[in-house]
C-alpha cells in the first residue's frame, strides 16, 4: 500500500499544488454579508418579535440541514469505502467546518427558553396560555404535554443541542483532520482512523439529529406524532448537500480548479443521488402524509389541516404552499432530473441542484412557520413580512458557513492527494 | 448448395487495437458491423459510434402505463364499479391510488426495460453467423474481433478488407451465414 500511496501523489500532487486558492478576500466578503444579515435579523426581532425568532429558527435549521448532510455523505462515502467521491469529499471536509459557528449561532435560541420561555417552545414554559394560540388551558394543564413531559422539558433541549452540536463538530473536526493529514504524511492509518469515526458517528449523528430536529422543529407543535420526522429531515439534508456539492464543483470547475479531476462521470454520479433522494424526499413525505390521511386520529391530522384551512373552512396561503412542495420539491426535479443530458450539463445541474436547494428551505419554512399560531388558532399567512426575516436569516448563517468553508478551503489542498482512492476518483468512469 | 456470405470478421489482439480498429470502421461510414470482446472495453460505444440506447423510451412508456392503470384500477373498482365508503374517505382520490399507481409504475417500467432490451438486441436469438467460426471461442476469451456485414450498403469485399488489414488486423476471416 505504502508504494501506492508514493505514486499517487505524484500523479495527483500536480493539479492540486498548482490550484490557486485566492479567496481570502472573498471569506472575509461573506462573513461581512453574514453578520449584516445576522443584524438585519436582530432588527427583526425589534420590529417583529416572536415572528422573527421563529424565522430564525427556519433559516438556522436550513443551514442544519445542508451542512449535516455533508456529514452525512462524507460518512456514507467511508462507509462504503468509495471511490469517486474522493475528488469532491475535500469540498464536503471544507464546508463541515462551519458547524461549531452553527453551534453558537443556536446559542441564543436556548437562551431564550430559559430567559423568556415559552416564545418559541411552549413547553418550556408549563404556564404558558394556551388560548393565546387557539387553546384552552395552560401547557401543565394539558394531558399531551404531561405524558411527554419527560422529554418536553428545557434541560431536554439544552442537553440534547450540546450533545448534538458537541458531537457533530467532534466527528467532523477529526474527519476532516484525518484527511487533511494524510495529504501530509500518506499514512493509510487516516483512512482506518476515519472509518472508525463514520462507524460510530453515523448511528450517533443519526439519532442525535432525530432527537434534535424533533425537539427543535417537530416539537413546536407538540401534540403532533410523526414517526417519519427524523427521516424527512433527512432527506431534506442530503438533498440540499447534494445541491451544495455540485454547485460547488461547477464553481471549482469554472474557476478552473477542478480541470483534469472532474469528469462526466462525476456529475453524471451526482446528478442520479440527487435524482434517487428525490425519489426518496418523496417517499418519506408521502408515507407521512398519507399514514396521518388514512389513520384520520385528530392529535395528528390538525398539523395538516393547519397547512391548509383556517378555523372557518377557508383555504390558507399554506395549502398553495403544500401544493408547490408537491410539484417543487418532487415532479419538477422529477422529471428534470430523469434526463441523461442534465445530469452531466455544467450549466442545468447546478441550476436544479439551486432550486433543490431553495425548496428545501420553503419546505423547512412549511414545517416552522405555521406553528406560530394566533389567537383563534389558525396560522399566519405565508406571505408576510416574516419572509424577510427569514430571508435575512438565511443570508446571515449562510455568510458565516460560507466564510468558514472559504477559510478552511484556502487552508487545505484542492483533493486528498494520498487517498488510497485518489487515482480510482481521478480516473472514475461507469 | 454454397453457403450464403455474411461478412467479414477481423482479429484484433489488444484492447486499445480494436478501440482505434472501431473508430476507422465508424469513419468510413459502415453501420451493420459489430465489436466482439471478452470483456467491456470503456469508451467502445463512442468509438463505434453508438448513440444512447432507445431502451428509455420503453421504460417510459411502461412507466406511464403503470401509473394510468393503477389510478384507473383504482377508481374502477372503488367509484364506478362497486362504489363502497371505506373508512369515511372518498370514492375515489388520488392520495390512497397512489402507491399502487407507484408500485404498478415499478413493475411495469421494469417489464417494459426488460423487454425493450430484448426487442433492440433481437434477442432471444439462437443462431448467430459468428457462432459457426470457431474463432468466437477466442472472442470469449482473449482476443477481440470487428465484424462487417456484406448487408452494409457500403460494404464492397476488397474495400472492407483494406480498410481492416490498413486499421491493424492480425487475421480476416470470411463468414457464412
Amino acid at each position: 500500500m505504502s508504494t501506492h500511496v508514493a505514486t499517487i501523489s505524484n500523479v495527483a500532487g500536480t493539479p492540486a499544488a498548482g490550484s490557486t486558492h485566492s479567496v481570502g478576500s472573498a471569506a472575509n466578503k461573506a462573513l461581512v454579508l453574514g453578520l449584516v444579515g445576522l443584524a438585519a435579523t436582530g432588527l427583526g426581532v425589534v420590529i417583529s418579535g416572536k415572528a422573527a425568532a421563529f424565522s430564525y429558527l427556519t433559516g438556522l435549521v436550513f443551514w442544519v440541514a445542508v451542512s449535516l448532510g455533508a456529514l452525512f455523505l462524507i460518512m456514507i462515502h467511508h462507509v462504503f469505502d468509495a471511490g469517486w467521491s474522493t475528488v469532491l469529499r475535500r469540498q464536503y471536509e471544507n464546508w463541515i467546518t462551519c458547524l461549531p459557528w452553527l453551534g453558537l449561532l443556536f446559542a441564543p435560541l436556548l437562551i431564550s427558553a430559559v430567559v423568556a420561555p415559552g416564545v418559541i417552545w411552549k413547553w418550556t414554559d408549563p404556564a404558558y396560555d394556551l388560548s393565546q394560540v387557539g387553546g384552552h388551558g395552560t401547557v401543565a394543564q394539558d394531558v399531551l404535554w404531561v405524558k411527554k413531559s419527560g422529554l418536553l422539558s428545557t434541560m431536554t433541549l439544552i442537553i440534547a443541542s450540546f450533545v448534538g452540536f458537541g458531537g457533530w463538530t467532534l466527528i467532523s473536526s477529526r474527519l476532516r483532520a484525518h484527511s487533511v493529514a494524510q495529504d501530509t504524511d500518506g499514512n493509510i492509518s487516516h483512512t482506518h482512523a476515519n472509518r472508525f469515526w463514520t462507524a460510530v458517528g453515523l448511528p450517533f449523528t443519526a439519532l442525535s439529529m432525530t432527537l434534535c430536529v424533533i425537539l427543535w422543529v417537530k416539537a413546536l407543535d407538540y401534540h403532533w406524532y410523526s414517526t417519519m420526522f427524523g427521516v424527512w429531515f433527512f432527506a431534506g439534508a442530503i438533498r440540499s448537500a447534494l445541491s451544495l456539492g455540485v454547485i460547488l464543483m461547477v464553481w471549482l470547475w469554472s474557476r478552473g480548479d477542478y480541470k483534469g479531476i472532474m469528469n462526466n462521470n462525476h456529475m453524471h454520479s451526482i446528478g442520479m443521488l440527487m435524482f434517487a433522494f428525490t425519489v426518496f424526499w418523496a417517499y418519506i413525505t408521502f408515507s407521512q402524509y398519507f399514514l396521518i390521511y388514512m389513520a384520520n386520529i385528530p392529535e395528528e391530522t390538525f398539523w395538516y389541516s393547519l397547512r391548509e384551512i383556517n378555523k372557518d373552512g377557508v383555504f390558507n396561503t399554506w395549502g398553495y404552499v403544500g401544493m408547490f412542495l408537491l410539484f417543487g420539491h418532487f415532479v419538477a426535479p422529477f422529471l428534470t432530473l430523469i434526463h441523461y443530458p442534465v445530469k452531466l450539463s455544467k450549466t442545468w445541474l447546478p441550476r436544479v441542484g439551486a432550486f433543490i436547494a431553495t425548496v428545501v428551505l420553503v419546505d423547512m419554512t412549511y414545517n416552522v412557520m405555521p406553528s406560530l399560531k394566533n389567537s383563534s388558532g389558525d396560522a399566519y399567512p405565508f406571505l408576510s413580512l416574516n419572509l424577510l426575516w427569514i430571508a435575512t436569516s438565511v443570508v446571515g448563517v449562510g455568510g458565516v458557513c460560507v466564510w468558514a468553508y472559504l477559510n478552511s478551503f484556502a487552508k487545505t489542498k484542492l483533493i486528498p492527494i494520498r487517498d488510497p482512492r485518489i487515482v480510482e476518483s481521478l480516473t472514475y468512469h461507469e | 448448395m454454397a453457403a450464403t456470405f455474411y461478412g467479414l470478421m477481423a482479429r484484433f489482439d489488444t484492447a486499445p487495437d480494436i478501440y482505434h480498429a472501431a473508430q476507422q470502421v465508424r469513419d468510413a461510414g459502415y453501420k451493420n458491423w459489430d465489436c466482439i470482446t471478452p470483456f467491456p472495453v470503456h469508451g467502445l460505444d463512442g468509438a463505434m459510434g453508438l448513440r444512447r440506447s432507445n431502451v428509455p423510451k420503453f421504460s417510459l412508456i411502461g412507466g406511464l402505463t403503470g401509473f394510468t392503470t393503477g389510478m384507473s384500477m383504482i377508481w374502477f373498482t372503488g367509484a364506478f364499479d362497486y362504489p363502497l365508503i371505506v373508512g369515511g374517505k372518498p370514492y375515489f382520490s388520488p392520495l390512497f391510488a397512489f402507491p399502487i399507481s407507484y408500485e404498478l409504475t415499478i413493475l411495469f417500467t421494469a417489464f417494459a426495460t426488460i423487454a425493450g432490451m430484448f426487442i433492440l438486441n433481437w434477442l432471444p436469438q439462437h443462431y448467430h453467423p459468428v457462432l459457426k467460426s470457431k474463432e468466437i471461442l477466442r472472442g470469449l476469451d482473449d482476443a477481440f474481433y470487428v465484424v462487417i456485414e456484406a448487408r452494409d450498403p457500403k460494404f464492397d469485399l476488397n474495400r472492407a478488407k483494406a480498410l481492416l488489414s490498413q486499421a491493424g488486423a492480425k487475421e480476416i476471416s470470411e463468414l457464412e451465414a
